[in-house]
C-alpha cells in the first residue's frame, strides 16, 4: 500500500489543497491591492453576489439553463447516430470518424470558426440562405437575443454529439443480438426495441454522458467565452464568466466566492447523480 | 517482487517528473524563462549590489562603468515594439552593457507585474498603463517599489498633461513618451462627403440629418464594432469635456465622491443619442455582432462613411485598400460636443526600487530622453505621427490631415481630459460599461441603470483602494 502515498500526497498538494484554500479565500477580501494581507469578511462576498445589481443570479441561472438544455441536445441526437452506426451502415467507420473530429478541436479555433460561419453580414451560413434565395432564414446569430443561445446550443452540439455518441457505440456493441431478434419475433417495432431492449441495457452508457454532460455543463466556460464572451450585452454571462471578469480586474475574493458556488452545485448534482447509479446498479 | 521493484521505479519516476515540472513552472510566468534565468545568473555573477562606479570625464559629461552589466525591462506587448529596438542598441554599445526585454502577452500583464512587484523580484525597469490615478491603484505603494526621478534632467521634456500621470504625492516616479495624435475622433470620407454634397456634423442634429442622407445611399453612416467590447463606448467617453461643460467641477466632484454617473442629465442625454443612431440603424444593421476586422476594407469599399478612429488609420485605410478617396477628421459631435479628447493615458516606465543597477537604470532613462533617441524612437514608430514630448529638436512627422483638424479645434476645448482618465476607477470597468451600454440598446435595461453600474463599479474599485472620499 505504501507506493499508495505518493499520488495521494501530490493529490492532496496540488488539488485537494487549493480547493480549500480557494474556499478559504472566498471569505476574505483578497484583491489585487491586497499585496499578500487579506482579512477575513465573513459571508460579506456571498450577500454581494446575492444582491448585488450586477445580476450574478442570472449568470447562475443560465449555467442552469445550459446544463439542461445542452444534455438533451446532444444526448438524443447522439443515441440515434450511435443506432444508426451501429446498424449495418455502409461505410459506418467514415462517419464516425467524421462525427468524432469536432471533439478534438480547441475551442479557440472553433470560436473563430464559427464567429465567421456565423457573421450576420458576410458569414458563410447567412450567405448560403441568401445564395439558395432563403433569405428569410438568415439571422444575427451571435447579437440577437433571441437567437443567440440557440447558436451557442448548435455548436456545443455539434462539437460535443461525436464523443457522447461514441460512448453510446461502447454501450450498444455490448448488447446481444439475440435480444433483439428475439423481440422483433415477438412482433416488437423499432419504438417498442429501443424501450424495452436498447435504452435498459444502455443505462451505463446514459448514466457516463449524463455525468460527463452535467459536469461540462456546470463549468461551461470556453463555448461562451470565444463565440460571445458574455454577450450581446450580459445575455450569455454565465458563473465562470462572471467569475473570469471579477478575478481579471482583481476582486480575487468575490471570484473565488462565485466558484465556490459553482462547486457546491456541482458537489450537489455529483453526490445525486452517483446515489442514482448506486441505487440502478442494486435493481439491475 | 517484481512487480514491487516496477512500481517503486514508476513511483520514483512519477515523483521525479513532477519535481522537475514544479521546479520549471516556478520561476516561469510566460514565455521568458530563460531571460529571467539569464537575468538570474548575470546579478548572481556581478557581486551584486555594488553600484558602478561614475566619473566625471574631461569634457563634464558622466562617463559609468557599467560594462558587463545587465539591464532588465519588463513590458507589456505593444508598449515597446519595434520603436525602442535602434535606442535600445545604441544604448547597449555605448555602456557595454546588455538589456533583457521581457515582453509579456498583454493579457497576462498586470498579473504577472502585481505578482513580481508583491513578491520583490521585479525587473530594473518595469511599465504600467498610467493615467493620472494609475501609480496609486496599479503600483499601489510607489514609495517603496518605484525609484524617485524628481530631480531628473528629463523631467521638463514631458508636457504638464502627461506628467500627471507620472507624478504621485509630489514626486516624479514615471516617463512616459507618447504620442499625441486625435485618438478616435470621427474619421470620414471627405471625398464621399463632398459628392453628397454634405458637410462636417457639428452637433447632434446635423449629425442625424448626416446620417439619414448617407443611409438613404444605401451606405453605412457610422461604422460601429461592438462585437469588438471595447470600441463602442469610446462614444461615451472621449467626449469627457462636454459633461464637465454642462455641469462645471464635475470631474472633481466625481473624484470626490460627490457627484455620480447616474442622474447627469448630459450623460443621459448623450446614452439617449447613441441609442436613437442604433435603432435607426445608422451604426450598421448588426453593429453589437460586428468586429473592426474588416473596418478599413468598409471604409475603402464605401460601405461606410465614418468611423471613431485614430489620426493614422486614414494611412493604413488608403494603403490597404487602395483607394484614392480622402479622408478627414472632426470631433465626436454627440451631446454637441465641441471638446478634443486630451488624453494624458499612456504606457510608462517606472525605474523598480529594489534594483541592484540603480545608477544604470537611471543612465537609461538619461539615454532614452535624449533627441537622438526620442527621434530614433519616433522614426521607428509607423503608427505615430508625433511624441508629446517639449523638444524642439525633434522633427515630428505630422499628418496633413492632423494639423488641418488640430487648427480647427478651439484650444480652449483641449484642456478636460476624456472621462475615463480624467475620473477616477472609471477605466478599470470599461469592458462592463460597455456590456451596458448594448444591454441599453437591446431594451434590457434603461439608460440611467447603465450609469448607476457604473457608479456601483467605482465604489467597488474605491472600497478596494482605501479611498477615503468613498468611506
Amino acid at each position: 500500500m505504501w507506493f499508495l502515498f505518493v499520488p495521494l500526497a501530490l493529490y492532496s498538494i496540488f488539488f485537494l489543497l487549493p480547493s480549500i484554500l480557494g474556499i478559504g479565500y472566498s471569505f476574505t477580501d483578497w484583491n489585487s491591492r491586497s499585496m499578500g494581507e487579506v482579512s477575513f469578511v465573513g459571508l460579506r462576498n456571498y450577500i454581494e453576489i446575492f444582491t448585488s445589481d450586477k445580476d450574478y443570479l442570472s449568470g447562475i441561472g443560465h449555467t442552469l439553463m445550459f446544463t439542461i438544455v445542452s444534455n438533451i441536445v446532444k444526448l438524443i441526437p447522439a443515441l440515434f447516430l450511435a443506432i444508426m452506426l451501429n446498424e449495418g451502415l455502409q461505410g459506418k467507420g467514415i462517419y464516425r470518424t467524421l462525427l468524432y473530429l469536432p471533439s478534438i478541436l480547441p475551442y479557440v479555433i472553433i470560436g473563430i470558426l464559427f464567429t465567421s460561419i456565423l457573421n450576420y453580414n458576410n458569414g458563410l451560413l447567412n450567405s448560403v440562405f441568401e445564395f439558395l434565395h432563403l433569405g428569410f432564414l438568415k439571422q444575427k446569430w451571435l447579437s440577437d437575443l433571441n437567437v443567440v443561445w440557440k447558436s451557442i446550443f448548435g455548436v456545443d452540439a455539434w462539437r460535443g454529439i461525436g464523443y457522447v455518441m461514441t460512448i453510446f457505440i461502447a454501450g450498444l456493441s455490448t448488447i446481444p443480438r439475440s435480444y433483439y431478434e428475439a423481440a422483433q419475433i415477438d412482433g416488437a417495432n423499432f419504438w417498442q426495441r429501443l424501450r424495452y431492449v436498447t435504452l435498459p441495457m444502455l443505462s451505463g452508457s446514459v448514466m457516463i454522458n449524463l455525468v460527463f454532460g452535467i459536469t461540462y455543463g456546470l463549468k461551461v466556460f470556453d463555448i461562451i467565452y470565444v463565440l460571445t464572451n458574455g454577450g450581446p450585452g450580459h445575455a450569455t454571462e454565465v458563473i465562470t464568466t462572471y467569475s473570469y471578469q471579477l478575478y481579471s480586474s482583481g476582486h480575487y475574493g468575490m471570484s473565488t466566492a462565485l466558484n465556490t458556488i459553482l462547486l457546491f452545485i456541482t458537489a450537489v448534482v455529483g453526490v445525486w447523480i452517483v446515489k442514482s447509479m448506486s441505487k440502478q446498479e442494486v435493481q439491475q | 517482487m517484481k512487480k514491487k521493484l516496477i512500481s517503486a521505479l514508476l513511483c520514483a519516476a512519477m515523483l521525479a517528473l513532477a519535481m522537475t515540472g514544479c521546479s520549471g513552472g516556478g520561476s516561469s510566468d510566460s514565455g521568458s524563462v530563460q531571460e529571467e534565468s539569464a537575468e538570474a545568473e548575470s546579478s548572481g555573477s556581478e557581486g551584486s549590489g555594488e553600484a558602478a562606479a561614475v566619473e566625471e570625464s574631461p569634457e563634464g559629461a558622466v562617463d559609468a562603468d557599467f560594462a558587463g552589466e545587465e539591464l532588465s525591462i519588463l513590458v507589456s506587448a505593444g508598449w515597446m515594439d519595434n520603436r525602442y529596438d535602434e535606442t535600445i542598441a545604441r544604448f547597449e554599445e555605448t555602456y557595454d552593457v546588455t538589456v533583457d526585454l521581457q515582453t509579456i502577452p498583454a493579457d497576462q500583464y498586470s498579473d504577472i507585474l502585481q505578482s513580481k512587484l508583491s513578491t520583490e523580484s521585479c525587473a530594473d525597469i518595469f511599465w504600467i498603463q498610467s493615467n493620472p490615478f494609475a501609480i496609486s491603484s496599479v503600483i499601489v505603494d510607489p514609495e517603496k517599489y518605484c525609484i524617485d526621478f524628481s530631480d531628473a534632467g528629463w523631467k521638463d521634456i514631458m508636457p504638464e498633461a502627461r506628467l500627471s500621470s507620472c507624478e504621485y504625492d509630489g514626486k516624479l516616479y514615471g516617463l512616459q513618451i507618447w504620442h499625441n495624435s486625435p485618438e478616435y475622433v470621427m474619421t470620414y470620407n471627405k471625398t464621399l462627403f463632398e459628392e453628397l454634397n454634405l458637410e462636417i456634423p457639428s452637433n447632434y442634429a446635423e449629425l442625424l440629418d448626416v446620417c439619414e442622407k448617407i443611409a438613404a445611399e444605401g451606405i453605412t453612416p457610422w461604422f460601429l464594432p461592438g462585437a469588438d467590447g471595447w470600441q463602442h463606448q469610446l462614444a461615451f467617453f472621449q467626449i469627457g469635456g462636454v459633461y464637465e461643460e454642462a455641469v462645471p467641477g464635475l470631474y472633481d466632484a466625481l473624484n470626490e465622491n460627490s457627484a455620480t454617473f447616474a442622474d447627469n442629465e448630459k450623460m443621459l442625454e448623450v446614452l439617449g443619442q447613441f441609442k436613437e443612431l442604433s435603432d435607426k440603424g445608422y451604426f450598421g444593421e448588426d453593429w453589437i455582432g460586428t468586429d473592426s476586422a474588416n473596418m478599413a476594407n468598409e471604409f475603402g469599399d464605401r460601405n461606410c462613411a465614418m468611423a471613431m478612429a485614430n489620426s493614422s488609420y486614414i494611412k493604413q485605410i488608403q494603403e490597404e485598400t487602395g483607394t484614392t478617396d480622402e479622408y478627414g477628421l472632426f470631433l465626436i459631435p454627440l451631446g454637441d460636443n465641441t471638446c478634443f479628447p486630451t488624453n494624458p493615458a499612456g504606457p510608462t516606465m517606472f525605474g523598480y526600487k529594489g534594483t541592484e543597477h540603480e545608477e544604470l537604470v537611471k543612465t537609461f532613462f538619461d539615454f532614452v530622453t535624449t533627441t537622438e533617441s526620442l527621434q530614433e524612437i519616433l522614426d521607428n514608430s509607423p503608427a505615430y505621427t508625433n511624441l508629446d514630448v517639449n523638444d524642439d529638436g525633434l522633427e515630428q512627422h505630422w499628418l496633413p490631415e492632423e494639423e488641418e483638424f488640430m487648427n480647427a479645434v478651439d484650444k480652449s476645448k483641449m484642456n478636460t481630459p476624456v472621462l475615463q482618465t480624467g475620473t477616477k476607477y472609471t477605466n478599470d470597468y470599461w469592458g462592463d460599461f460597455g456590456a451596458d451600454m448594448i444591454s441599453y440598446c437591446q431594451n434590457q435595461c434603461e439608460a440611467n441603470d447603465v450609469l448607476k453600474n457604473m457608479d456601483s463599479n467605482r465604489a467597488e474599485a474605491a472600497k478596494i483602494a482605501g479611498d477615503s472620499a468613498w468611506e
